[in-house]
């Protein structure tokens, strides 16, 4: 029976292995090819990107990109959130929301953390003093 | 269910702190806990309509990091008749305390932000408040945009002046929209008594010209000008016209009624 179980977990705990390696790969890609694009010229960014600690204030909320002040402005209320928990409050599919939040960590506005399997998305507002 | 209710407008003398002073005491004369906040750090005179006893902490201190929003509040309950309570969280009016918070950067409008948004678990969730509204600056000031992001509704006072109408209507459709916020217009101090009674004819006439609906129509009443912000008009005058507009505004808001 002991046996059993464990042939059982063996493939589980391989595929949220090979689930969890996929989704680092994505955050990597996601980062390689935003800076692609701040390479190709896009001013804005560019000088955000040489902010690591850029403010997420109200003006700078004004000044962006719809589909991403609707990402900012709910982290800001959530003020530490999964991708899934963006997703739930903005209606649009977590994938959106995960390259819609690691675009706003490369642009300096958010900060990223592992937590297991689930990434944590945040305001750091300790070093934005 | 509760709210964070900010009062703003394009031009300062709309009438946003009256509206913001009675609609706060109508909520708590139908038996709400309601507490208003002085946002206009730059003009506070909330201190001097309410005419608080001088308080020890300011809703700056709160901003600032320095204490907790419990130390700030000041119990206005006793002022008004019913079961409601009504509380004031105060601007520091001192000319000192103006200059520093003129001064302020971005990151500390972003702490400040995230210090209002705490707001709703600290006083709506933990402390039972139904309703906070935001008394905020004219115009685009950063604490009126916090206030505005902060805020689950947001009631724009205007008047028929031809400076403020073209304001209001680039900052509902350039700001407002950008936000997603829900929003409802107060005009303010109109002078044709005839506008008030074609209701129907001047909601649809709001709608096109603000693209936001109408929460209410306030004529000039001479009788609120010789108060001089002397008393809250909705307690003292319970029979007058404004006191049945303002509640008429509270109902809509409370019953979620605004479309």
């Amino acid at each position: 029976m002991i046996r059993n179980e464990l042939s059982n977990k063996k493939p589980l705990n391989i595929l949220e292995k090979i689930e969890e390696s996929l989704e680092k790969l994505n955050d990597k890609m996601e980062i390689m090819i935003e800076i692609q694009k701040n390479g190709n010229g896009n001013n804005n960014q560019k000088a955000a990107l040489s902010l690591p600690d850029a403010s997420l204030d109200v003006m700078t909320l004004l000044s962006m990109p719809d589909h991403l002040r609707k990402t900012a402005m709910t982290i800001c209320r959530c003020n530490r959130a999964t991708a899934e928990e963006i997703s739930e409050h903005t209606t649009r599919a977590r994938a959106v929301e995960s390259a819609y939040l690691n675009q706003l960590v490369i642009m300096g506005y958010l900060k990223k953390e592992r937590k297991g399997r689930k990434a944590y998305f945040f305001i750091d507002k300790e070093t934005q003093s | 269910m509760s709210k964070i209710i900010a009062v703003h407008s394009y031009k300062g003398g709309t009438g946003k702190t009256s509206l913001s002073v009675n609609l706060s005491a109508t909520f708590a004369k139908m038996g709400k806990k309601v507490c208003i906040f002085d946002l206009d750090f730059r003009a506070p005179s909330l201190f001097a309509i309410l005419k608080t006893p001088n308080a020890d902490h300011w809703l700056n201190d709160y901003l600032n990091n320095t204490c907790e929003i419990d130390k700030t509040l000041i119990d206005l309950s006793s002022r008004l008749s019913g079961n409601g309570k009504f509380y004031a969280c105060l601007a520091n009016p001192s000319t000192e305390a103006i200059r520093d918070m003129s001064s302020k950067d971005r990151k500390w409008e972003m702490r400040a932000l995230g210090r209002l948004l705490a707001l709703r678990e600290t006083m709506l969730r933990d402390q039972k408040f139904d309703y906070l509204v935001f008394d905020t600056s004219p115009g685009l000031q950063y604490s009126s945009i916090n206030a505005i992001v902060a805020a689950d509704f947001v009631t724009v006072a205007t008047t028929g002046d031809r400076s403020d109408v073209d304001g209001t209507k680039r900052m509902l459709a350039e700001l407002y929209n950008l936000f997603e916020k829900k929003t409802g217009l107060v005009l303010n101090k109109v002078l044709d008594p005839s506008a008030t009674a074609k209701k129907t004819e001047m909601q649809n006439k709001i709608k096109i010209d603000y693209q936001v609906p109408l929460l209410g129509m306030v004529p000039c009443f001479c009788e609120i000008l010789r108060a001089e912000g002397n008393l809250i008009f909705v307690q003292d005058k319970p029979d007058h016209p404004f006191t049945k507009i303002v509640a008429e505004m509270a109902r809509k808001i409370d019953n979620d009624e605004v479309n």
